[in-house]
């Protein structure tokens, strides 16, 4: 009775979620159609925010403005390899911390709240003041010290939330069958726990690709994406830096839709329930 | 949760390689015990060498007096700077931390719904649905706040219109007050709240929600029973990664708010850079650090999560 | 520890002078540094000693053959994407030019390259572009090399009067201009709907929520102090305070909608702000040329004009190649070239002729606005920064700091 009540009521609320979904992503693309569109703007002076006509120039001289290309690809490097390190190192911690209990635990627990809790502009301070200390020069290589020191604890954060209160009885089943301990990690642990790595690898990139407190501070004279447009803020963000941020964007819309494509492609065969 | 080292199951993820030196003597109850040392060694190093090194002699400064110019003294009277800065800037700090408390529940409330759906209805292309939730967040910080700037801008596109058509009075704002940023740090961290909590709802199993749908009358009971518990975890992480960074934060309440809707991070900001006090900015970033420290742990204990008292 | 706390107790009490202070500890600037006190708590420097004897002294020195430049955004003649001037230099001289436009504000990029220089340790760039209050600073400090004007022949002959043995650094001993610009008021006359003349107008309460001022603190105070007719130059701490009062005032009243930055320009194109300070070339930029509804104004009681100078960084790696740049754009062809594209003023009034001798329009406008190529009336009209030393810059600072702090 009660589970026919509920599916008599299905489909009147089936579209409620969906276009929930859809609005909170529409509101986070508010920003985004305003940045696309000024990427469009044919402004006179130094200063694009106001509407002034329509050109495709900005496109064009896409990478008229070298800094900023290189600006961009340093951005880029730093960002993934600082995923890729930060993420290892981070879910290396995760699983420490919710598969075993041993001495420290807790305080290590406590612990990696700190780095996040620790105000930016203390963070680089005070890692500049230690680079000073023992004479190591400013660079490339302690931007990216940096960005892994301050994403580890985002990715440990992450990842934890889909280890705690993992089901064992998988892990149980496959060492019963005769696994020995990296088969069942890689075969059973890690494909279940593979989102929350995902997850948190993302976050590390995002973190990494946007920071400027800091970068400002340990950069030396390596330049960032964020750390020239905080610059050019001052005279006026050149389109050219829209540009490059909707690209970024299209090609992550492409991947989605690609994706899509391909999957409808593919599932011709009705398969509700995913692997 | 299970924390096991008393039960044989308690796996050994990557497992060390066998530990030639200490020969095969100890078995693999050793290699269990060295396990998690092991585990965490690469990371807690990364984070004592370059986090907690640095951070410590920034702590030494709050036992000191003075600015970077005039030069540095130790001073006896150091829990005076910490009382001083505190009471200068009460008003900053509980600002800073109502306005992250705000930020937190908005986007927990904003995010879970959406979350929930992708990762209950999502299928299999609930991952590309959380891809392009996170890919504005692509987007340089500085960009997306602008952007905002001009769209809520007072002749703007949007109180522009409202305005013309006579809703709104004509000096009506929204911008310059802490609605704004508000709104702007709710956009912003927006990624944080939202991933832990799809990590969390996705690894729900839908079999368990049929079973609850069985057991229990109502999908609302099944809901409050069942999936909610089970996404604790997931909440937790997401409120942690949200409220934390946010106590910190500056550029939005720079950029759209005004001289009311200073934060803390602007002060520590200021004392560091511009007045070059050393001492009062650490003393505030240390005050900042315990309090958030006491917060999470009372927050871990009142949603019962054992993962840091455990 | 022990070694920490010699150091430190060593270090004076506040209200002793930096210089006595340095002359007790006997160790150089180094003590007072958070490097110093790391490196005091057994952290091993691997730095290498402070280069300055082995190096040749600067007059002496060759040109190396590179130069690591640190300047700031949109502050270089550009075509294409490069930098004529650049690239002229480059041909000329054969030294190649690393050019960064690292700077964002005088006391971030400062904050950056203190710890080094305070440790002795040389810091990557040879020539840095900072505002003269902080070139008197870091003079003061010994972080900057004294120039040989020998190699600076066009400077001595181009270089305008006022530009020649400033109050900030005397005889040019240690900086030569880049460019000068005016702290004024920039308005937007649709929604002023009257003429702005007055520093005194930023506080009308018929502008309530539509006022804009600057975080930098010398800006703001300087200015406020002039608007209440007293040279900031001669400013005392009352005047400072009766400036606070002021600027409390306006902020209690609601007149003032935000303290800025650098990021005044985009509220004030948008219609959120009737009228804000604001530096000379970012407003002229945006009214020469398009009807823009922006004006830009020296106020009636006076404006403030800062420059903004080329230093050497203490142990820089190519001080020679440094000089050689600074030589450089003292050439008329070469600051005219800048002024066109950068709209701020010209330390080379030779440049005038060329510029107002242009093919197009909008250079000619640039020859001949005031604010480029100010006139003498104008130059009466602008008044430079207060040299505060330590002790007046904390309290300074305080003052102010009360203000913007909400």
């Amino acid at each position: 009775m009660a589970a026919a009540s509920a599916s008599r009521r299905r489909p009147k609320r089936e579209w409620i979620l969906p276009t929930y979904t859809g609005l909170v992503i529409a509101y986070l693309l508010i920003p985004i159609v305003v940045m696309m569109l000024f990427g469009f703007n044919d402004y006179p002076g130094k200063f694009n925010f106001v509407w002034e006509g329509f050109t495709l120039d900005h496109y064009r001289n896409l990478f008229e403005i070298p800094e900023l290309t290189q600006a961009l690809r340093n951005s880029l490097v730093i960002a993934a390899i600082t995923s890729v390190v930060a993420t290892t190192l981070g879910t290396l911690i995760a699983l420490a911390l919710t598969r075993f209990s041993f001495h420290g635990r807790s305080g290590l627990n406590l612990f990696i709240f700190i780095p996040m809790a620790t105000p930016e502009i203390v963070l680089g301070v005070s890692l500049l003041s230690m680079f000073v200390a023992i004479g190591f020069a400013r660079g490339f290589p302690t931007v990216l010290i940096a960005h892994i020191m301050f994403s580890i604890s985002y990715v440990v954060v992450t990842v934890k939330a889909r280890t705690s209160g993992f089901d064992r009885s998988l892990e149980d089943a496959a060492r019963d069958l005769g696994a020995d301990g990296w088969t069942t990690f890689w075969t059973v642990t890690f494909p279940l726990i593979l989102p929350g790595i995902a997850a948190g690898g993302l976050l590390a990139f995002v973190l990494s690709f946007d920071d400027y407190v800091v970068t400002a501070f340990n950069a030396g004279a390596t330049i960032t994406f964020p750390l020239w447009i905080y610059g050019a803020s001052r005279f006026g963000i050149p389109a050219q830096v829209n540009v490059m941020a909707t690209l970024i964007f299209l090609l992550g819309v492409a991947y989605v839709v690609i994706s899509l494509l391909r999957e409808r492609g593919r599932s011709a065969a009705p398969d509700p329930s995913e692997a | 949760m299970a924390l096991g080292t008393q039960d044989r199951s308690a796996p050994a993820p990557p497992e060390p390689p066998p530990d030639r030196a200490g020969g095969g003597r100890k078995g693999s109850k050793s290699r269990k015990g060295l396990a998690p040392y092991l585990l965490t060694l690469p990371g807690v190093a990364w984070l004592v060498a370059f986090f907690a090194a640095p951070l410590g002699f920034m702590f030494l400064f709050t036992f000191y007096d003075g600015t970077i110019d005039i030069g540095y003294s130790f001073t006896s009277d150091w829990p005076q700077t910490y009382f001083e800065a505190f009471t200068t800037y009460d008003t900053q700090i509980i600002r800073s931390v109502i306005y992250a408390l705000i930020v937190t529940v908005a986007t927990l409330l904003i995010s879970f719904p959406m979350m929930y759906w992708i990762a209950m209805k999502g299928g299999r292309r609930k991952n590309l649905f959380v891809l392009l939730m996170l890919l504005p967040f692509f987007t340089p910080f500085l960009i997306r706040t602008l952007a905002w700037q001009l769209v809520l801008s007072d002749q703007g596109i949007f109180l522009g219109t409202l305005k013309d058509i006579g809703l709104l009075s004509a000096d009506f704002k929204l911008l310059a007050s802490p609605l704004a940023v508000i709104s702007g740090m709710t956009y912003n961290f927006l990624p944080f709240m939202a991933l832990p909590l799809y990590v969390a709802l996705e690894k729900l199993d839908s079999s368990l929600l049929d079973a609850a749908a069985d057991l229990y009358s109502s999908k609302r009971e099944a809901f409050l029973k069942v999936t909610l518990p089970l996404t604790l975890p997931g909440v937790f992480a997401g409120s942690l990664l949200t409220f934390i960074p946010s106590v910190g934060d500056f550029i939005d309440a720079e950029i759209l708010g005004n001289p009311n809707t200073t934060m803390i991070g602007s002060i520590i900001r200021r004392q560091l850079l511009v007045n070059q006090d050393y001492p009062t900015g650490a003393a505030l970033s240390f005050l900042l650090i315990a309090g958030i420290l006491v917060a999470v742990f009372l927050y871990a204990r009142a949603l019962g999560t054992e993962e840091l008292t455990g | 520890m022990t070694e920490l706390e010699r150091i430190m107790s060593a270090v004076s009490p506040r209200g002793v002078s930096r210089r006595e202070m340095l002359r007790r500890i006997g160790i150089g600037a180094g003590g007072a540094s958070m490097a110093g006190l790391l490196a005091a708590c057994g952290v091993e420097g691997e730095a290498e000693p402070p280069a300055a004897e082995g190096k040749d002294p600067l007059s002496t020195a060759k040109v190396a053959g590179e130069l690591n430049f640190a300047n700031w955004p949109a502050y270089i003649d550009k075509a294409k994407g490069a930098s004529p001037t650049l690239e002229q230099f480059e041909k000329a001289t054969d030294i190649e030019v690393e050019y960064k436009e690292v700077i964002n504000d005088n006391l971030s990029f400062y904050a950056t390259i203190r710890e080094p220089l305070a440790s002795s340790q040389p810091v990557q760039w040879d020539l840095i572009v900072v505002t003269d209050w902080l070139i008197a600073k870091m003079a003061d400090l010994g972080y900057l090399e004294e120039l040989d004007h020998s190699k600076l022949p066009n400077f001595s002959k181009n270089a305008g009067a006022i530009y020649k043995d400033p109050t900030y650094d005397p005889d040019n001993a240690h900086s030569v201009p880049w460019q000068s610009g005016i702290t004024g008021i920039a308005y937007n006359r649709e929604l002023t709907g009257r003429e702005i003349t007055k520093t005194e107008d930023l506080f009308d309460p018929a502008f309530e929520g539509q006022v804009g001022m600057m975080t930098e603190m010398r800006d703001t105070m300087n200015l406020v102090i002039l608007s209440m007719g007293i040279n900031p130059e001669d400013a005392t701490l009352e005047d400072a305070r009766a400036a606070q009062e002021k600027l409390l005032k306006q902020r209690e009243d609601g007149i003032l909608r935000q303290y800025y930055g650098n990021d005044y320009v985009q509220p004030l194109a948008q219609g959120d702000l009737a009228l804000c300070m604001a530096w000379s070339g970012d407003v002229l930029g945006k009214t020469l040329g398009s009807d823009s509804k922006v004006d830009f104004v020296v106020p009636e009681e006076g404006g403030m004009l800062w420059t903004d100078c080329m230093a050497i960084p203490q142990d820089a790696e190519h001080p020679v190649d440094a000089l050689e740049m600074m030589n450089f754009v003292y050439r008329t062809d070469v600051a005219a070239q800048m002024t066109a594209w950068i709209n701020y003023i010209s330390p080379v009034p030779k440049a005038k002729p060329i510029l107002a001798g242009a093919k197009d329009s909008y250079t000619r406008q640039v020859a001949d606005s005031p604010l480029v190529f100010p006139s003498k009336d104008m130059e009466s009209r602008l008044h430079s920064y207060k040299n505060l030393d330590p002790e007046e810059e904390e309290e300074w600072n305080d003052l102010f700091n009360e203000v913007i702090e909400g």
